[in-house]
């Protein structure tokens, strides 16, 4: 009830207002939120697969980490930044919208996915198996994770678009759930 | 950097288009089944992206009312085709019609509207897959 709340000042802000009633700004808020999502997947799957040992296998793995790592990196934040405003300019819907709730929750476990992978010991010995094509069972373990959780990201955020599921017509007692709905 | 220049434009064009679209129109609605409203009686407008919706009152034949959403286009579409904010006060009375929403909640896609004056303007909602007007 209380995020609930918050999500209704901030629909009320003057700059939530301008941006959903915008003529131009949601459009290309939405665009830049697509093009840099194809960039940030694009550039993460080259990782995933050489993680996997399906693609790349004579490059060194630490080759592609600081070569493609820090494009990676770019379009991540130009993709948060551009998938806060579009929140932002529909925050009370799209809180109460169960696509966008697994997406958050698949988010979340991509983060984790990608900070176990990151600081595991795993990659701490990266040194011992940087240029093998058979990579380690944990390492083409995190590849497959982010592969899988990224796909599965990409279509609940679509999903979000529809609104099958919204709090304001009448819901199953298990949509309301999930949903969150206040009646 | 000219040349990269038109390359990101043209990324930015191609994933424009894409994006408009947004939802379609079979995913929610139902080209089988038309309703029109004579006398609506506007209450809210939400004038906003992705879809605009227009939220009437329409009188019952037993003196009742009931409550409606009409799924618009974007407001840039709409303020191509005529329309301003200011056009749709609440209580504006209007002729509305569009197509049922699938899951039969009081929700259509709309096509057209009359305002009071006589004007009638095409709502232009998700125009991927709705019957031509």
């Amino acid at each position: 009830m209380l995020i609930h709340n918050l999500m209704q000042w901030m629909a009320d802000t003057e700059w939530s207002v301008g941006l959903h009633e915008s003529r131009y700004a949601y459009s290309i808020v939405e665009s830049v939120h697509v093009w840099t999502l194809c960039l940030f997947v694009g550039f993460a799957v080259f990782l995933d697969l050489r993680l996997l040992g399906l693609t790349l296998k004579r490059v060194p793995i630490s080759q592609i980490t600081t070569r493609i790592l820090p494009w990676t990196k770019v379009a991540f934040v130009l993709m948060v930044i551009s998938g806060i405003l579009l929140f932002f300019a529909i925050p009370l819907r799209t809180y109460h919208n169960v696509f966008f709730r697994l997406k958050a929750v698949l988010l979340i476990l991509a983060a984790l996915n990608a900070w176990v992978f990151h600081n595991g010991g795993m990659y701490r010995r990266l040194a011992e198996w940087d240029t093998v094509a058979a990579t380690p069972r944990a390492a083409k373990l995190a590849g497959a994770f982010s592969l899988a959780l990224w796909v599965a990201i990409i279509f609940s955020g679509r999903m979000i678009a529809y609104n099958w599921f919204d709090c304001d017509k009448p819901e199953p007692a298990v949509v309301d759930l999930v949903a969150g709905c206040v009646r | 950097m000219g040349r990269y220049v038109i390359a990101v434009a043209l990324v930015i064009a191609a994933s424009a288009s894409t994006a408009r679209a947004h939802h379609a129109f079979a995913a929610e609605f139902d080209a089988k089944k038309p309703v029109k409203f004579e006398k609506a009686v506007v209450t809210k407008v939400e004038w906003t992206n992705p879809h605009s919706w227009i939220h009437v009152d329409v009188p019952m034949p037993n003196g009742m009312k009931e409550a409606w959403a009409i799924e618009a286009g974007t407001p840039n579409v709409l303020f191509r085709r005529g329309f301003t904010k200011d056009a749709l006060k609440p209580g504006t009375v209007i002729v509305i019609d569009g197509y049922r929403a699938k899951d039969g909640s009081h929700r259509a896609n709309g096509r057209n509207l009359t305002l009071p004056n006589g004007q009638t303007l095409f709502l232009g909602s998700s125009g991927t897959g709705a019957p031509a007007s």
